[in-house]
């Protein structure tokens, strides 16, 4: 029958006593371990556009909570379809702001209810339907715009063409 | 080009609205007076087609689209401050109704596109059209929408340097990318919408175009 020399005994029980350390300090490490969770209709997220459809993509862009409005909660760009989102931790008019390098953008407000009043699609109801012009309006809009001029130019033409007295 | 509301601090758009409205009130009371009215249907025309080439956007290189002012021409046909007031009513119109621009900032726009811009325009014209008539046309709606834009500029860059959370983006960045595209794409199709538009006047015999 072989024997096992002393000396390697005493490297086996190292070994052990090494990894039992180990595991004794592993708690703290674990401690840093990133975990995550995902929950659905809890951020707000806006997208910019200019009137013609282009998408202001890759813009910087800021939001302030109601808390606090000097300092942005969430700051970043717009993603390339010109979408941003951010989650509200409370309730209230937070601000949104969004500039491209040409000095196009936006400065909007969004109103956000108190939590468990309906879900974030809900309280914010009126911002999901676009801020801006619909695709009916951009057509619109230049008829409407000379439809305007043509009224503040024809009274103005219609008081001038008036006999004075 | 338009500078929305919330971009530029009280610093900046008090002074652009201190030094607009009494240009405003002269302009109005020099250029549309009651000698003005048989000029009206002309002026309010060329206001209204500057108002729908503005809401027309040109897609330029590097991904982003422009758009012309259109008001160089009022300028050539009659002088920068009627190009002035009628600028100025497009912009008040888009600010409140359409939400382009802002009323806040509408004293800088206006300084800018209506008067600064259509201003160097005219004075371009002026010297070139003893010269070359065409040339001088274009050449000044040319020169005036980049010195509109090149105005645009300095003022958020101003803004940045004087409190950067109101205009996040330095001058440095700013400057290529609203003057690249106006040099190479919208100071052409400026120039070219100008002498159009001009050559078209004068076949129609609406007026005495020059």
């Amino acid at each position: 029958m072989a024997t096992v020399p002393a000396c390697e005994c005493r490297g086996k029980a190292r070994a052990v006593l090494a990894a039992l350390g180990i595991l004794a300090v592993a708690p703290p490490v674990l401690a840093h371990e990133v975990l995550h969770e995902v929950q659905r209709g809890r951020a707000v997220a806006v997208h910019a556009w200019i009137h013609d459809g282009e998408d202001l993509a890759n813009a910087q862009a800021e939001v302030f909570s109601p808390a606090d409005g000097s300092i942005p909660y969430w700051s970043g760009r717009t993603d390339r379809s010109g979408w941003l989102a951010f989650v509200p931790d409370v309730p209230g008019r937070w601000r949104v702001r969004i500039v491209d390098s040409t000095g196009h953008g936006l400065d909007t407000a969004i109103e956000v209810a108190a939590p468990g009043t309906g879900g974030v699609a809900s309280e914010t109801a009126p911002e999901t339907a676009p801020s801006g012009l619909t695709a009916a309006a951009v057509l619109l809009r230049p008829l409407v715009g000379v439809v305007l001029i043509a009224v503040v130019f024809g009274l103005l033409y219609l008081r001038r063409r008036r006999p004075g007295p | 080009m338009h500078i929305p509301d919330g971009f530029l601090s009280p610093t900046v758009t008090v002074p652009a609205w201190g030094a607009a409205a009494p240009l405003w009130y002269w302009a109005v009371r020099r250029n549309f007076g009651a000698s003005a009215t048989e000029s009206l249907p002309v002026v309010g025309a060329l206001t209204a087609i500057a108002f729908v080439v503005q809401s027309i956007m040109i897609p330029v290189p590097g991904g982003t689209s422009a758009h012309l002012t259109g008001v160089a021409i009022l300028a050539f046909l009659y002088n920068p401050g009627v190009a002035f007031v009628c600028e100025s009513l497009v912009l008040l119109l888009q600010a409140l109704f359409f939400g382009a621009g802002g009323f806040t900032v509408l004293g800088v726009n206006a300084l800018a596109m209506g008067l600064v811009g259509p201003g160097v325009a005219w004075l371009v014209f002026r010297a070139l059209r003893p010269l070359w008539p065409r040339v001088a046309a274009f050449a000044g709606a040319y020169a005036g929408i980049q010195v509109a834009t090149l105005s645009v500029a300095l003022v958020l860059g101003l803004q940045n340097r004087l409190a950067s959370d109101y205009m996040p983006v330095p001058f440095a960045v700013m400057l290529p990318a609203m003057m690249v595209p106006s040099l190479t794409v919208v100071g052409i199709v400026e120039g070219l919408y100008t002498v159009a538009t001009l050559s078209l006047l004068r076949r129609a015999r609406l007026l005495d175009a020059p």
